[in-house]
């Protein structure tokens, strides 16, 4: 549908009379374009259709000419005349599901009832959504051809049954981002050897992951970049930090931190990781998790299990804020990959990625505070877990066991007939009202039991002139079968019709479902917008009746009795829906008697 | 000649190859009636049944009528198979319609046989004549050693640590055919059909090497109709029993040395008699042959990432891994290796050497006739035979992606396609080489031509009309 | 070439549960037409040749009494073929003397039912257990060997046993020995995609067991096998047990009615008010007539 178009040859006109501006008429879904053949005519016209509410026409036959004419909302309209009828009712049929594919948010705003419509102007994306759902779909299509475009349903009552299917393809969308380096960042200075210098390379992607794992430097960047100091210099200052970090001489640290006081931001223990910390860890299951087996453990292991390489000195308290361990980095960071690229922003600009990466910050502890559920639930969990199973008495599940008084009433119900279907002769003849003791008939069985005990088998088992009559019996029951059957036995009514009437049959079925789905939800009407649906409805369903007749006369005589068993549950379900608004509208025109008519 | 294929299924050809009087003998052995019954394909054990009450012809239409669309393929093949081993007499009249008689000594066998039951072959030593009865898991495992051992003779007497009792020219017998020999300084080396019976389960393994041994002992001159029936009737013995070797033949004696150092049987001797105890390999001789397999525990857990882990002390069973894979380490019970390229591309070299693929010159002189044989590949279904019961569970046992690229690397090396086609030379004018080449192609028999040298190669299947066409052309 | 059996299991091996009705009231009925005795050949040399077409097939035998059910064979607890029968029988006789023991009625009007619901369990339990038992298992089927009547009080369990039988692709076959057809095997075999047949001639017992019974699973795909022309499964309703096509159904317990009800017979649960159907009088003449 989408990729459709539709192009002709026609004349614009501003008036019928108007002789017009001959050209080309292209039409898609979304627009309508009209391009004159003399190029330098100022009359090209580009219009969108959902700025399009109706479209009029001549009639065909007469001496007319083979006008179209599309009105506009706001008032205005564009006539136009085609070479032929033929081509006339094609584009007239074009624009027709063009209108109807755009005209449902005109429709609810200007029916201002409080109709269950979709008001919202349709996005571009849901459009190509539902455009996408038709063309995979060719069953669907049909049934939005046939009602849609038929004007049985509207558009969005179409699609409003099938959110779900909307929802599920829309799932799909979210594309894989791309993640931030599973490297770590690690300051590998690259010195030329021969002067003290100490060259670090930062590119965009390294600052947006600095940003990332470290937010006291982005937020060290957002305040001192650009009114204390300039970019160079504050990156200058950091690779300085980092620089005496990698020397791992947590004195000279201390040392120049005491001078330098940006310098000591940057070799302080990050307070912001810290207060994050703190959160998550508030935010962990108290409770304990019993599925945890030995593989869990880690903590026997020192410091994780990683091998330490820090010097082990005793250190003065006064340099513990510059100490950082390679653990915390390393959680830090794999901390930030996992969260995944929690920003889009252009890479190029320090200071929009900083600003970015703290407003999502902000907004996850803002989102925390106000999320207060989530301490009631661990609360909660931590009573549930709390009670020990033992001590509770037994939790009954609110069941009321199933009393059935006499199961022969089932069997009755649907086992006689299938007895009755099979023509059983033997039932006419009911065995002899013998009565019998126990005693004796359990007396007789024990005696041809041990009898044959004591015999053994009965030899020949069986004569070969009987064997060959039930061979013979089995095998022509067995060839009558097949012929009634054909050949699969499993095979379903359906695959011995005519391929075409089961497509039609098929086809039927479902529109027939669609049309009572849509039928019933209108119940009850409380709306004049729903009580036209339903007469829409209705009047639908009534053509559906000739049409399945067709079909039945249609087929040859030997199927006609499958075709009517299959079409008989539509039929009945079609007179159930009749009878229903047949009695709705009695109850309503009753009603009205009182009030006065329809829907105030 | 091209080789004789391995096809561990085909004892029942055997049987069925004997000539008609001898296969009448037979059926009146009621053991023999029950074990070719237990072979024959389903179908056909139904149709046995079917009939087994009705005297008397019956036609081919009382069969076919309820055979569905899909099943006649089946119900050929096991009628065909009821008619080779002389079961049914196909009998076909003039009114075109076939009839089918049951055989009467077959069919009088089984009737005696499901309204008794079974009856055993010989009656069991009673037990306080044999002291130290081997339990069954001993008996077991003793088979499972001998038929190792044998095995490993078989495809590399080197490797063996103590000879065994088998002549080396029956030996001989049964290498020939899986070993293949260039010369007397080159060790021997396995051939397609040796690669393909190492991965065959034990069952298969064994009627192949029962074949092999009947056939040896034809050409010996011993009775093979004899030699079946002692070797059926031996299967319907119960496993872990004592039967006294003085009830047998001296011939039937002999024979039982030899099965003993396969694992069929193990011999015991006591203050006077001596007795044999069949094990578990001799019982399934009669297993339904058709489709058979034995329900033994496997070994192998294959990985996705190719390695393979073989819990077995078994030195076979290493053997058999080398074959199509690298041997990493060697623990007392555990194989570990791992399947890599180089490894498949060597077990697909042993697949087809070049004695497989045969090229003949036949007819007079200008036609040749091009004739290829391809391998199949048989490792996936030994690993999935194999797998360990921890994975043998899980489906698929080996991982699709082991499985596929062992696929992919098979089929990198057929990337030639074998066509059967004649070549034709030497044409007598150009008119006569270009009608041949427009017949040809008119046929869609056109494989390649080279109208400068005026040679055509054309597929096989049109040769008749090919021929009969140039002919013509003659004349 | 095929891979060498690529199956790990060779596809026709079975396991065959069979029921046999050991209802005595059925079998004194029938006397004159069918002998327990010989019906008891028949089987045993049915049972027999399944037994002979694979030796790892495996047969189950369920005795269903009048009042109880059990095991009476099982072929894989048996070593020797030979003693097969024997003990088999054994085991029978001692059931019909428990299966006496249990009764209290002092004589039973006509056949009287036995209990299928019981074997059926019994057999589906077993099946289970084999299916349990790892990833090689024979193929079950079961066979229903019946000749008594169907008991209309057993119809829950029964069903619950058809529809259990389902779930597990389970087929099950029937042999109706009895003169009337039975409406619970029907559907059992049905449901299940079994055979149920109604032999014409009990002398040809056997031919009827190993032409049609003996089929095995595999075979079957490939195999037309005797099939009732068709079965009526309308319903009728609880109330006045009319045949309907559409009704009223309890939600609770399935009970079906042709009319309105405001509470269900069978189990007592209360129904809402239907909405707009009392009032209402179809007006037929909006759509097309068209069975006119």
């Amino acid at each position: 549908m989408a990729d459709k178009q539709v192009m002709k040859r026609a004349k614009y006109k501003s008036s019928v009379k108007d002789p017009g501006v001959a050209g080309v008429l292209k039409l898609n879904i979304e627009r309508f374009v009209f391009m004159p053949n003399d190029p330098k005519a100022s009359t090209k016209l580009n219009v969108e259709f959902r700025m399009i509410t109706g479209h009029k026409f001549t009639k065909e036959g007469s001496s007319k000419q083979a006008l179209l004419n599309l009105t506009q909302e706001q008032g205005g309209n564009y006539i136009f005349e085609f070479d032929s009828f033929a081509d006339r009712d094609v584009c007239r049929e074009f624009v027709a599901a063009a209108i109807a594919f755009h005209s449902e948010a005109g429709k609810a705003t200007t029916e201002n009832s409080a109709a269950l419509v979709n008001s919202e102007q349709l996005s571009r994306a849901e459009t190509e959504r539902r455009i996408k759902l038709l063309q995979e779909n060719s069953e669907l299509q049909r049934l939005h051809r046939q009602f849609v475009f038929g004007g049985i349903l509207t558009d969005a009552e179409f699609w409003a049954t099938r959110k779900k299917l909307l929802d599920q393809n829309d799932n799909r969308r979210p594309k894989q981002r791309v993640a931030l380096k599973n490297e770590m960042w690690t300051v590998k200075p690259l010195s030329d050897g021969q002067s003290n210098r100490v060259t670090f390379n930062l590119t965009p992607e390294i600052i947006h992951q600095i940003f990332a794992e470290k937010p006291a430097v982005r937020q060290a960047y957002l305040s001192f970049v650009p009114n204390k100091m300039t970019e160079k210099e504050f990156w200058t200052k950091y690779s300085r930090a980092e620089y005496l970090h990698s020397t791992k001489n947590v004195v000279a640290a201390a040392a120049e931190a005491a001078e330098d006081e940006e310098l000591a931001v940057f070799l302080k223990r990050d307070d912001m990781l810290a207060n994050e910390a703190r959160r998550k860890i508030r935010r962990v299951d108290p409770t304990v998790d019993m599925e945890a087996d030995e593989g869990d453990d880690y903590i026997h292991l020192p410091d994780h299990g990683l091998f330490q390489n820090e010097t082990k000195d005793v250190l003065e308290s006064q340099y513990e804020p510059y100490r950082r361990s390679f653990s915390q980095d390393l959680n830090q960071h794999a901390a930030v990959v996992l969260q995944g690229r929690l920003v889009d922003v252009e890479l190029g600009d320090p200071r929009s990625v900083a600003e970015a990466l703290s407003r999502t910050k902000q907004a996850e502890v803002s989102d925390e505070i106000s999320n207060r559920n989530l301490e009631k639930e661990l609360s909660d969990r931590i009573s549930r877990i709390a009670e020990i199973e033992d001590l509770q008495g037994p939790r009954d599940p609110a069941v009321a066991p199933l009393s059935i008084k006499d199961p022969r009433d089932y069997f009755d119900s649907q086992q006689a007939n299938a007895v009755k279907a099979l023509g059983d002769a033997g039932s006419g003849a009911k065995p002899l009202k013998s009565s019998v003791s126990p005693r004796e008939a359990y007396g007789s069985l024990t005696d041809l039991v041990s009898d044959i005990r004591v015999m053994g088998l009965s030899e020949p088992i069986m004569n070969p002139e009987v064997a060959l009559k039930v061979l013979n019996g089995l095998t022509q029951s067995i060839s009558s079968t097949k012929f009634h059957l054909g050949k699969n036995p499993r095979e379903s009514v359906l695959d011995s019709l005519p391929k075409v009437t089961k497509e039609e049959l098929l086809h039927h079925w479902t529109s027939v479902q669609e049309l009572l789905k849509h039928f019933w939800s209108s119940y009850p009407i409380t709306t004049k917008y729903l009580y036209t649906k339903v007469t829409r409805l209705k009047d639908a369903m009534s053509q559906v009746y000739p049409k399945l007749q067709e079909i039945k006369e249609s087929v040859q005589s030997d199927f006609r009795h499958q075709v009517s068993l299959l079409v008989h549950p539509m039929l009945q379900a079609l007179d159930a829906a009749f009878a229903h608004y047949d009695a709705d509208v009695q109850k309503r025109s009753a009603k009205s008697g009182e009030r006065f008519n329809g829907f105030g | 000649m091209p080789q004789v294929r391995i096809v561990a299924r085909n004892f029942m050809d055997m049987v069925a190859s004997l000539p008609a009087l001898k296969l009448d003998k037979l059926y009146e052995n009621s053991f023999i009636c029950e074990a070719i019954l237990r072979s024959l394909p389903s179908l056909a054990k139904k149709y046995v049944l079917q009939l087994l009450y009705i005297d008397g012809p019956v036609t081919a239409k009382w069969l076919e009528e309820w055979v569905l669309p899909d099943g006649v393929s089946k119900h050929k093949a096991a009628v065909d198979r009821l008619v080779q081993l002389r079961i049914l007499t196909e009998t076909v009249e003039r009114k075109k319609e076939a009839t089918y008689l049951f055989n009467s000594t077959f069919q009088r066998n089984l009737q005696k046989h499901i309204v008794h039951g079974g009856v055993l072959p010989r009656e069991s030593m009673p037990s306080n004549i044999t002291v130290r009865l081997p339990s069954l898991e001993e008996l077991d495992a003793y088979a499972v050693q001998q038929w190792e051992f044998f095995l490993l003779h078989l495809i590399n007497s080197a490797e063996a640590e103590k000879s065994t009792n088998i002549s080396s020219s029956m030996m001989k017998v049964f290498q020939r055919g899986l070993l293949s020999q260039r010369d007397d300084k080159e060790p021997p080396k396995l051939t397609e059909s040796g690669f393909q019976f190492l991965l065959m389960d034990t069952n298969a393994q064994l009627w192949y090497i029962v074949r092999e041994y009947i056939s040896n002992c034809e050409e010996v001159g011993v009775d093979t109709a004899d030699l079946i029936s002692f070797l059926l009737e031996l299967s319907f013995h119960v496993t872990g029993k004592a039967y006294n070797l003085n009830t047998l033949s001296d011939r039937q004696r002999s024979i039982t040395k030899d099965l003993a150092d396969l694992g069929l049987v193990k011999l015991q001797q006591g203050r006077k008699e001596s007795w044999f105890i069949p094990t578990k390999l001799a019982t399934n001789l009669s297993i339904s042959l058709a489709d058979s397999t034995s329900r033994k525990q496997g070994f192998v857990v294959v990985e996705t990432n190719f390695r393979m882990y073989a819990y077995s002390t078994s030195k076979l069973h290493c053997e058999i891994l080398r074959l199509f894979s690298r041997i990493e380490y060697q623990l007392p019970n555990l194989i570990v290796c791992a399947i890599n390229k180089e490894s498949l591309y060597k077990a697909f070299q042993n697949g087809i050497t070049a004695d497989q693929a045969s090229i003949a010159t036949l007819h007079n002189g200008k036609i040749h006739l091009f004739f290829f044989q391809t391998c199949k590949m048989q490792i996936i279904s030994f690993l999935q035979q194999n797998a360990h019961p921890r994975v043998a569970e899980r489906t698929p046992t080996v991982p699709e992606n082991v499985t596929d690229q062992m696929r992919l690397w098979e089929s990198d090396l057929n990337r030639v396609e074998m066509v059967p086609a004649h070549f034709y030379d030497e044409f007598p004018s150009k008119d006569v080489f270009e009608a041949a080449c427009d017949f040809a192609r008119e046929y869609g028999g056109l494989l390649w031509e080279n109208p400068k040298k005026m040679r055509i190669v054309v597929k096989a299947e049109i040769f008749t009309q090919m021929k009969e066409f140039l002919r013509k052309q003659k004349q | 070439m095929t891979p060498v059996s690529s199956k790990l299991y060779t596809d026709d091996v079975s396991l065959l549960m069979v029921l046999i009705d050991t209802n005595p009231f059925f079998w004194n009925s029938v006397k004159s037409t069918l002998a327990f005795s010989t019906f008891l050949s028949n089987v045993l040399a049915f049972l027999n040749s399944i037994l002979l077409l694979n030796q790892l097939n495996q047969v189950v035998v369920i005795a269903t009494g009048y009042n109880s059910c059990d095991y009476i064979f099982d072929s894989s607890d048996s070593q020797s073929q030979t003693q097969r029968v024997e003990q088999m029988l054994q085991k029978l006789e001692e059931f019909v003397d428990k299966d006496e023991s249990l009764g209290r009625e002092d004589s039973v009007d006509g056949p009287g039912f036995s209990l299928l619901s019981g074997s059926l369990s019994m057999a589906l339990c077993y099946i289970q257990r084999v299916f349990r038992s790892g990833p090689l298992h024979p193929q079950p089927r079961i066979l229903c060997l019946h000749g008594s009547p169907d008991g209309p009080g057993q119809y829950v369990a029964v069903m619950n046993s058809i529809f259990s039988a389902q779930r597990s692709m389970v087929p099950i076959d029937s042999c109706v020995l009895g003169a009337q057809h039975s409406a619970f095997l029907q559907q059992a075999s049905y449901i299940t995609g079994g055979v149920y047949l109604k032999p014409q001639l009990l002398d040809g017992l056997f031919q009827y067991l190993a032409t049609v019974f003996a089929t095995d699973l595999h075979s079957r795909a490939f195999l037309q096998l005797p099939k009732p022309a068709g079965v009526d499964f309308r319903a009728s309703c609880f109330c006045h047990k009319n045949t309907i096509d559409m009704g009223y159904i309890c939600s609770v317990c399935l009970s079906i009615f042709c009319k309105h009800q405001k509470k269900c017979s069978t189990c007592g649960s209360v129904f809402g008010q239907a909405q707009t159907q009392d009032s209402s009088t179809p007006d037929r003449k909006r759509k097309t007539p068209l069975d006119a």
